[in-house]
């Protein structure tokens, strides 16, 4: 029942995985496996929305394809459609009403897929690469936020040609996040740049970063009236960063943990240290799960500030995650992330998304 | 050690207030002597660190870090090196040092040779010159730290605080005018150096031709106000070597970073800026695992991104960075293998109105292999989405209506030739 023009290996069954007659460590978590996966690194995740009935999910891949699938109850992933652009899609995401995708892409443009009738139409052109898209969702507008390798964050009525704002970036966009009214772009040289989204978007404040590394990824969270009060950084030095933006006590709330790295106790040898190439925080628990280069997943609870899970090691790096709207399901994408260069990268290599249980394995740990 | 703007002085522990050549011994003080657990011998990071550790382990509650002085027990402060110290202990510290260093240096002046007390008689013309050469030198006082104390035997400044000069000698024409207002504080403090001036800078008149950087004065100006207390000593020595070479200094920020080649030939004329960040220096690749990170995060240079991009830091003996050492993005990298940026059909896939559309944005050249008419044609014959991509809307100049709404409104966008090409190729490919 594959739509997509290429073959899956793996036939069309959504447990793919109990089929397998490999013991090779692609799926050492035994987590269902989704059929037709792309055909290159995947680079975003996308779960529906809770306006939608049922559970969809969009990936993004550098095979310039975007893919859709739907995701059962008994687990089973039903490929449902596919878009493309003219170059790899870096980042993906949803309307609000789960009527409409948004895909970013390499070839500097985004576009608007009406997943009703399977059109897609640009909406939105930069000058570079477009890394980060986000729905915003607002009580007296709507609109795209549009983050560029060109240092630019745009902001884009779907149906017009021109942006509606254009914001000067002071570098690269690397990472954004987006829950209304607060976004985060972490840029290029460790810059982290925090906009407020009341009647129009404005750039709130610059923050020094918490991470003496790259930025890699960042995630926003909430407090308990659900309301945004923060965000998770990574970085590729095996570390997230917990930064509250306006905390009673900043050098006691914000925090940073290590994270992706091998060789825990051991001394002996150097211990390698992993990018975190994503975050996402559990829509009910709060708890957040990185994923990175080491090919592990990680759950956390970041305020009793401990772990609560750490994965086996995947044979690939782990490049995409995201929990669904009701936090049941843990969507990760092992792909190859390039961390070793361009001497360990095998096009042939098959590219995976799993999704996993995670009703349980993200409750809080109750606080000492 | 050697970036000015962190912290101007050498690393101490806030919780016995002792003083040490390196960060890294710092810290490595602190865990053995102050984040130590009591009873598991476990090092921690911190003091809260520590805390956390007695409580989840041995269910024990500690409420004040060991081996501290008192007033410094604090084990809910998170120090870490030098990191965290409250601002206010950081200018009691920075006062004591002064006063300290001022102590010294008053002591050690008396103790000069006659010959240097004479010869503060002929500070007149040169105290200008003197003035200048202290901010320069006090520039260099904190540059020139790496295992040199602030009120070091003269011998061993001259290298260092030559280093601190680069940044302001690009070898430009005399100004020395301009110096005075740039150190306001200076003359008054440098009179008892000025006594040193003579005997250190045989090369001095020759050497005012170079003081002029004025973009540099800025950085020094504050510098010296600051750190002359501290380095009143190094600054006669540090002086001499410093003008003389001046004429070939420049020397790049790893000379800064603790290299002791007095000489420099490397004439590159660095912004004032460069000194601090490692960022700049495409080039230079750091290696220790803290210097480039530890850069300033607010004021960062731009960075060389289109040239070739700054390396990372990578490797310790104890850990190891599975990154390349550019220091852009994995994706970035990536996305410059040759296979993505065709921005063309990949093999066995087909498009939906991606080319004609990515061309209005002015993709044009990549897109010259790809004649947009091609893949709109084929495309909707495919259907392999189960419903045929109808008319490829999108913002076609042409007169598609971008997203089914009315007129359309394209008129910003550019509307050439490639523009008037779409209308008769897409009508026949999108209606059906």
């Amino acid at each position: 029942m594959s739509l997509f023009g290429t073959s899956s290996g793996f036939g069309t069954g959504g447990t793919g995985v109990f089929g397998s007659t490999t013991t090779d460590s692609h799926n050492p978590m035994k987590d269902v496996e989704v059929t037709s996966p792309p055909d290159d690194s995947i680079s975003c995740l996308a779960f529906s929305p809770p306006t939608m009935p049922g559970n969809f999910l969009i990936g993004g891949s550098w095979a310039n394809d975007v893919r859709c699938w739907e995701v059962q109850d008994n687990g089973q992933t039903v490929p449902k459609a596919q878009q493309m652009h003219t170059g790899p899609v870096l980042d993906a995401c949803w309307s609000d009403d789960g009527s409409k995708v948004f895909t970013a892409s390499c070839d500097k443009t985004a576009k608007m897929w009406d997943l009703n009738s399977n059109q897609a139409i640009q909406i939105a052109q930069h000058d570079g690469p477009i890394k980060a898209i986000h729905w915003i969702k607002a009580p007296n507008y709507s609109c795209i936020m549009t983050g560029s390798w060109d240092k630019t964050l745009k902001f884009w009525d779907t149906r017009s040609p021109n942006p509606m704002m254009s914001l000067q970036m002071p570098e690269r966009c690397y990472c954004a996040d987006v829950v209304y009214p607060m976004a985060v772009v972490a840029t290029a040289e460790r810059g982290l740049i925090v906009y407020q989204l009341e009647n129009q978007p404005s750039e709130f404040r610059r923050i020094d970063s918490p991470l003496k590394h790259q930025h890699r990824c960042v995630a926003i969270f909430k407090d308990k009236q659900n309301k945004p009060t923060g965000f998770a950084l990574g970085s590729i030095e095996g570390r997230v960063a917990i930064h509250y933006i306006n905390p009673p006590n900043p050098a006691k709330d914000n925090f940073t943990f290590k994270c992706h790295r091998s060789n825990g106790t051991n001394t002996t040898t150097p211990q390698d240290i992993y990018a975190v190439n994503a975050i996402a925080f559990h829509p009910v628990h709060g708890t957040l799960a990185t994923v990175g280069s080491d090919g592990r997943f990680s759950f956390w609870d970041k305020d009793a500030r401990t772990k609560l899970k750490t994965s086996e090691q995947l044979d690939q790096p782990i490049t995409a995650c995201c929990f669904n709207q009701n936090g049941n399901i843990f969507a990760y994408a092992s792909s190859y992330d390039w961390s070793k260069g361009h001497e360990y990268y095998n096009p042939q290599k098959k590219n995976y998304i799993f999704l996993r249980n995670a009703a349980e394995e993200l409750k809080p740990r109750n606080k000492k | 050690m050697g970036r000015k703007k962190k912290k101007q002085m050498k690393p101490w522990c806030w919780y016995c207030n002792r003083d040490f050549d390196d960060e890294k011994i710092l810290i490595q003080h602190q865990k053995a002597k102050h984040f130590k657990c009591h009873i598991c011998h476990k090092k921690l990071y911190t003091g809260p660190g520590l805390a956390i550790h007695c409580m989840q382990v041995h269910k024990e509650t500690i409420d004040s870090v060991p081996n501290a002085i008192p007033g410094r027990t604090d084990i809910e402060l998170e120090i870490y090196g030098m990191e965290g110290i409250p601002d206010k202990d950081m200018q009691e510290r920075r006062r004591t040092l002064e006063q300290k260093s001022q102590e010294s240096q008053k002591k050690k002046s008396n103790n000069q040779d006659d010959s240097d007390e004479s010869d503060d008689d002929e500070a007149g013309p040169s105290a200008q010159q003197v003035a200048v050469v202290q901010a320069q030198a006090g520039y260099a006082g904190p540059m020139a730290q790496p295992g040199i104390p602030p009120v070091a035997g003269g011998p061993v400044i001259p290298p260092a605080g030559y280093q601190g000069m680069p940044p302001m000698m690009p070898g430009v024409p005399p100004m020395m005018h301009g110096m005075p207002p740039a150190m306001p504080g200076m003359p008054p403090g440098m009179m008892p150096m000025g006594g040193m001036m003579p005997p250190m800078m045989p090369g001095i008149p020759p050497v005012p031709p170079h003081i002029p950087p004025r973009p540099g004065i800025p950085h020094m100006a504050p510098a010296p106000a600051v750190t002359r207390p501290a380095a009143p000593a190094a600054q006669p020595a540090v002086t001499k070597p410093l003008f003389p070479s001046a004429a070939q200094a420049q020397q790049t920020v790893p000379g800064v970073a603790g290299a002791s080649s007095s000489l420099s030939t490397a004439a590159s004329t660095d912004p004032p800026k460069a000194t601090f960040p490692a960022y700049t220096q495409p080039s230079v690749s750091s290696s220790s695992t803290s210097s480039n990170p530890s850069s300033s995060t607010v004021a960062k240079p731009p960075a060389t991104v289109t040239s070739k991009p700054a390396t990372l830091t990578t490797t310790s003996a104890t850990s190891k960075l599975i990154h390349p050492d550019e220091d852009i993005s994995l994706e970035e990298m990536k996305a410059q293998l040759p296979r993505y940026q065709r921005l063309a059909p990949r093999p066995g896939q087909a498009h939906v109105a991606a080319p004609p559309v990515a061309a209005v944005g002015g993709i044009m050249p990549p897109q010259q292999g790809l004649p947009p008419q091609q893949p709109g044609m084929r495309h909707p014959i495919h259907g392999q989405y189960g419903a045929p991509p109808q008319g490829m809307p999108g913002y076609m100049p042409g007169g598609m209506p971008p997203y089914g709404q009315g007129p359309p409104m394209v008129p910003p966008y550019q509307g050439g030739p490639p523009m008037g090409m779409r209308p008769p190729v897409m009508s026949p490919a999108g209606r059906y």
